[in-house]
């Protein structure tokens, strides 16, 4: 029994006041058990069976099965691995730079943070719109700055050819998030001890020096942190895609969540059954994943000190 | 050379600033002139500017309906959040009990699940319901997908709050219920406000759960709206660019007041 507990009251020593915490917590459970733990619980349901409109049929394995040979769900796998994998690295990267350039005080710092920070609060579906036209072929300011410079071979219809559709893409989640990461590396700087950096100027170790060795370290947590919610966000990613592109052209921007959608609701196969499978598999992918990346980070941790 | 250096970094931001808020402000300039205008220069500012489109998207567009409905579901959404989420922050921070963390950790848990693992099972309880393509199934789904956010930024502020206070509460003869009420509750109003903030943006941009949910035109959300509009209307450049700004400026407006908390709140799951 804990101290502080002892403390409190007469009452709530004796007993565990559950009547209250009931009232207290109810809803939040009530809510949870019906719109997150059920439907969770039935969409594995669901991935071994064949669900009709009129009746489900029992499948066992076949579902899984069949995902194993699906061309177009592997696809949909490396595009959204790809993204996923490619976006933590440029976005904590940039943001770092731009942090530390406020960070050395320049002027305006307010402003600027607060301007970096603007894109992350639009819905993606304003953004890809505005992308849609910045990519256009014919008006967007890529393409007419490219043919501006003199470029006019290197104008293309971004969106539209399979080799540059998805790093086009990936840019503009990057454009999307590096003012979020920023902001919160900026944060993390600010709160850093004072005096070690003063012994690293002390020290006369450099700007790079103090970087790779005191900064660096000290901001450890956070770009970890940064990273795997990155990589999360990116793991889920559905609305860009689908104002933009659709997954098209030939499947180059297909990710998992487009993919799934497509077989759910647009497919005219009315079986639910299958992009449950599709979604249970996901769910422990992902799973896996961010505890694999938690556990690698906390493994290093402990190698380090 | 270090003013120098100090003016080279300075035009670096300065081209960054353009980079990011650039989109935003040709949507603006797009937003009040008219198409035909828009196709003679895309670049070209809004002169004269054309306030009146955003009369012609509102009425006949129907962009004040989905705003309507965005309000509604959005708004009833966050006050059931705030509210259910509140109680069972404050009961998690509060009394020590058997449990106590599993369902902390549960309820947190699930922030990061994939929504394909409930959106499909959800479409289907929602039919069964009689909830589907109806503004309050949309709204109790947004409560259940925000709820987990909602319980982490209060829980952790209503732990901090010292237990003496709540002692002295007590011995006034305050029940369990006014102490969360009249003691817990305006304490935590900052953080109380960040998540009011936060999930109001957030679901105001909701997209993936709406398409999947409602298909009604009397239901769409703004989101929902916007993209029915460029299905239909691709060349019209012009007055998507207005439909846009319509979703936007309720969000600018909340930056604009409350940047800093809302900062605070997109942040507050990344700094620990």
């Amino acid at each position: 029994m804990p101290v502080g507990q002892q403390q409190t009251s007469g009452a709530s020593v004796c007993s565990t006041p559950w009547g209250t915490i009931g009232v207290f917590l109810l809803p939040s459970l009530l809510i949870y058990a019906a719109f997150t733990a059920y439907p969770a619980v039935r969409t594995i349901w669901n991935s071994f069976h064949k669900v009709l409109p009129r009746a489900d049929e029992a499948v066992g394995l076949a579902n899984y099965a069949e995902l194993m040979r699906d061309d177009i769900f592997w696809r949909s796998v490396r595009n959204t691995i790809t993204w996923a994998c490619t976006s933590p690295l440029i976005e904590v990267s940039i943001a770092l730079l731009l942090a530390l350039a406020l960070y050395a005080k320049v002027p305006g710092a307010r402003f600027f943070r607060i301007a970096w920070f603007t894109p992350v609060l639009m819905s993606y579906v304003v953004v890809g719109i505005l992308w849609l036209w910045i990519y256009n072929f014919d008006w967007g300011p890529v393409n007419v700055a490219l043919r501006a410079l003199g470029l006019a071979s290197w104008a293309k219809a971004w969106l539209g050819d399979p080799k540059t559709a998805l790093p086009s893409l990936i840019f503009v989640t990057s454009w999307m998030w590096v003012g979020f990461n920023m902001v919160v590396l900026l944060a993390a700087l600010h709160s850093l001890p004072r005096e070690v950096l003063e012994a690293a100027e002390l020290d006369n170790c450099g700007w790079g020096g103090k970087l790779v060795y005191v900064i660096l370290p000290l901001l450890r947590a956070t770009l970890l942190n940064l990273v795997v919610l990155s990589f999360i966000g990116k793991m889920k990613i559905f609305d860009l895609v689908w104002i933009t592109t659709k997954g098209n052209p030939l499947w180059a921007t297909e990710t998992v969540s487009t993919y799934v959608y497509k077989r759910a609701f647009e497919w005219t196969t009315f079986d639910l059954g299958y992009p449950s499978t599709i979604a249970a598999l996901w769910f422990v992918i992902v799973l896996a994943a961010v505890l694999a990346l938690t556990w690698l980070f906390r493994l290093r941790e402990k190698l380090e000190y | 050379m270090a003013a120098a250096k100090r003016a080279a970094l300075l035009l670096v931001l300065c081209l960054y600033t353009a980079f990011a808020a650039g989109p935003f402000v040709w949507a603006a300039m797009l937003s009040l002139r008219t198409t035909t205008e828009i196709h003679r220069n895309h670049f070209a500012p809004p002169n004269p500017a054309h306030w009146d489109k955003f009369a012609e998207a509102w009425f006949t567009s129907n962009y004040g309906v989905y705003f309507t409905n965005s309000t509604q579901v959005v708004v009833s959404a966050v006050v059931i959040l705030t509210l259910v989420g509140s109680m069972a922050a404050h009961c998690l921070a509060r009394y020590r009990f058997r449990l106590n963390r599993l369902i902390y950790f549960v309820l947190f848990s699930t922030i990061i699940f994939p929504p394909q693992i409930t959106i499909i099972s959800l479409f289907q309880i929602l039919v069964q319901y009689g909830l589907y393509n109806s503004k309050l199934g949309l709204t109790l789904v947004y409560v259940a997908i925000q709820l987990p956010l909602t319980i982490y930024i209060l829980e952790s502020f209503f732990a901090r709050i010292p237990s003496d206070l709540f002692d002295a509460a007590r011995i006034d003869g305050y029940s369990d219920w006014e102490i969360f009420w009249r003691v817990s509750l305006p304490i935590a109003l900052p953080a109380v406000a960040t998540t009011v903030i936060l999930n109001f943006i957030l679901l105001w941009n909701e997209f993936l759960y709406a398409v999947v949910l409602i298909t009604e035109e009397a239901n769409r959300t703004l989101p929902l709206g916007i993209q029915r509009f460029i299905g239909d209307t691709q060349e019209d450049v012009g007055m998507i660019a207005t439909g846009l700004m319509i979703a936007i400026i309720p969000v600018v407006v909340i930056y604009a007041f409350f940047s800093e908390r809302l900062i605070q709140g997109m942040t507050a799951g990344a700094v620990k």
